[in-house]
């Protein structure tokens, strides 16, 4: 009896220094999971519509296709779904420089290892007339923006 | 005065080149940088054309790779700004600074190609198997944590290859089924390639994996040692046993009756003749010497006459065309383009088998092949007859991954279209 309460006490004391050793490791591990992100917000300002001249413009800074059409405008994302390079418009389809997937004008994949179409990103015109970008929410192929009036 | 100073120099120095193999013995417990070698080594151990002393000259381009490295961290700043600008200073403004930098990424390109072979040299030896099956996943460990320090190194310049070979390793990683988005998340730190990954990548090249794979180098020696030596030593351990001799019995043994048998002095326990062995000083201090020397004077003529690729500053937006892996991954690369399958509704991307399942699945293999080893003779002889269906195995993975690093490398142009080497190639316009 008293021998199993001995070994009792130390198994609880030697497991519980342990624990706290256990615990401290995982702490510091929690450490790598940022708790805040220095990164641009996922909505974002792009220029006026006047800007954008017909076809397709590529924002560099969001790597975002701009593409109008007569008043309509809609955005395609430029990231490749394969593996995140920066698709380049050339013309009629977009290509992918680091392992050669195709895209055809409204980002369907035409060949190539990439898994899903290029993404069209929710447009609107932000209370300043600036076209606004929300690339956390994707739209339909076809959905587009009109722009009515436009101011210059 | 004289004598203490020549007792010391003695003491530091004497034991490298042994007047008797009583010194020689000696040396190897007195001296601190010796007591790792075990005393005698067998002569077959030492040939140049059994190990080619592949091993050897890995770990000595990883010494380099660590005394180049440190200094290296003298000028380079681990900053998105600052980093790429302190590469071009490195090779513009501080005296040698580009020696140096040409010399760490020469000898990291040789260390994977030396590991490799090394790694194909203990199979086509069969020397994996029975005690020498824990050396072999050391071994794998040690050529992952090779390329794991290659691909953390190429990031620091922070120029464009460095950017989206980052991208695109990130984006690998997060196709792993259930860990993969959270494990680009701590490695990024973050959702893109920022300084918080600059950082983490650099901790890692510069402390994490060198003392990991350190660690691992020392372990990885001292089991050849604990295995008895080199597994070209088992023709003749096998030739030793098959002629039993009867060991003479010594006074003590036989008068005291302290143990039947012979006496411990006379079978050595690498079961090799006293003739077999040579003094590990100076026979096989010299020669790591010389391989020492001749990889890194090899290096050395390398860096002065090639420099070490550094392209444009690191750009998110623009991606270069082609945008191309270091060889040693460019068979990944060539992978991932062509491995996106679709079954049905179903799509496996192309970063996922091509750059999780495959790889793994090699990795497997090479970590449960001493197991699944079935054969148990020709050990330690190059190409054995017996392993010739294993041999032919391994030569078939190897050839294939080289043709994809020649298709890669040499073959891929603009938007990854194939053209011949000597074909022209269309001009693009480089930013659109």
């Amino acid at each position: 009896m008293d021998t199993d309460r001995r070994r009792l006490l130390r198994w609880l004391g030697k497991g519980s220094v342990f624990a706290a050793f256990v615990a401290q490791i995982g702490a510091a591990a929690r450490a790598f999971f940022p708790n805040v992100l220095y990164e641009p917000p996922t909505t974002f300002k792009l220029k006026q519509p006047a800007f954008y001249p017909q076809g397709y413009t590529f924002d560099a800074e969001h790597r975002l296709f701009v593409i109008r059409a007569e008043a309509r405008f809609h955005v395609i994302s430029a990231v490749c779904t394969h593996l995140g390079c920066t698709v380049q418009w050339r013309g009629t389809e977009f290509d992918c420089p680091c392992h050669g997937s195709r895209f055809d004008a409204n980002g369907n994949v035409i060949s190539g290892p990439a898994p899903r179409p290029l993404p069209w990103f929710e447009i609107s015109i932000a209370p300043d007339g600036l076209l606004e970008v929300d690339s956390a929410s994707a739209v339909p192929e076809g959905s587009s923006l009109t722009v009515a009036t436009e101011k210059t | 005065m004289a004598g203490g100073i020549q007792r010391l120099w003695r003491k530091l120095a004497w034991p490298w080149s042994p007047a008797s193999d009583r010194e020689a013995s000696e040396a190897i417990v007195r001296n601190l940088w010796l007591h790792w070698f075990p005393a005698k080594v067998s002569g077959r151990s030492l040939s140049w054309s059994y190990s080619l002393w592949l091993g050897t000259a890995a770990a000595s381009l990883f010494v380099i790779l660590t005394v180049t490295g440190v200094m290296l961290m003298f000028f380079y700043v681990p900053s998105t700004e600052r980093a790429y600008g302190s590469i071009k200073d490195l090779e513009y403004a501080v005296s040698f600074g580009r020696l140096l930098r040409n010399q760490h990424r020469w000898a990291a390109e040789g260390m994977v190609a030396l590991a490799f072979m090394h790694m194909a040299r203990v199979f086509f030896t069969g020397a994996y198997r029975g005690s020498r099956a824990l050396n072999w996943l050391v071994g794998v460990a040690l050529l992952l944590g090779t390329l794991m320090l290659s691909f953390t190194g190429y990031l620091l310049p922070w120029d464009q290859l460095a950017y989206w070979a980052i991208t695109v390793g990130t984006n690998i990683a997060s196709q792993a089924p259930l860990v993969g988005p959270t494990a680009r998340y701590i490695l990024l730190g973050g959702h893109f390639v920022g300084q918080q990954t600059l950082l983490r990548f650099y901790v890692l090249h510069v402390f994490f994996l060198p003392a990991v794979v350190w660690i691992l180098v020392a372990y990885h020696m001292w089991r050849v040692r604990k295995d008895g030596g080199l597994a070209a030593i088992e023709p003749l351990r096998a030739l030793r046993r098959a002629e039993p001799r009867e060991m003479p019995r010594t006074k003590s043994y036989s008068l005291f009756g302290l143990t039947p048998g012979t006496s411990v002095a006379v079978a050595s326990s690498m079961g090799l003749e006293e003739s077999d062995q040579v003094a590990s000083s100076p026979n096989l201090t010299r020669r790591m010497m010389l391989v020492f020397l001749t990889v890194f004077n090899l290096t050395l003529l390398l860096s002065l006459f090639i420099n070490a690729p550094l392209e444009g500053p690191a750009n998110p937006s623009v991606t270069p065309n082609p945008a191309k892996a270091p060889w040693y991954f460019v068979w990944l690369q060539e992978l991932v383009s062509w491995t996106t399958v679709h079954l049905g509704s179903i799509t496996i991307s192309g970063g996922l088998l091509g750059g999780i399942l495959v790889p793994g699945i090699l990795l497997a293999a090479l970590i449960l092949w001493p197991f699944l080893d079935r054969s148990t003779d020709a050990e330690g002889v190059w190409f054995a007859p017996e392993r010739k269906r294993q041999n032919a195995v391994f030569v078939v993975i190897t050839a294939v991954i080289i043709i994809l690093i020649v298709v890669g490398a040499w073959l891929r142009g603009p938007y990854w279209h194939l053209y011949w080497p000597w074909s022209p190639r269309p001009v693009l316009p480089r930013v659109l």
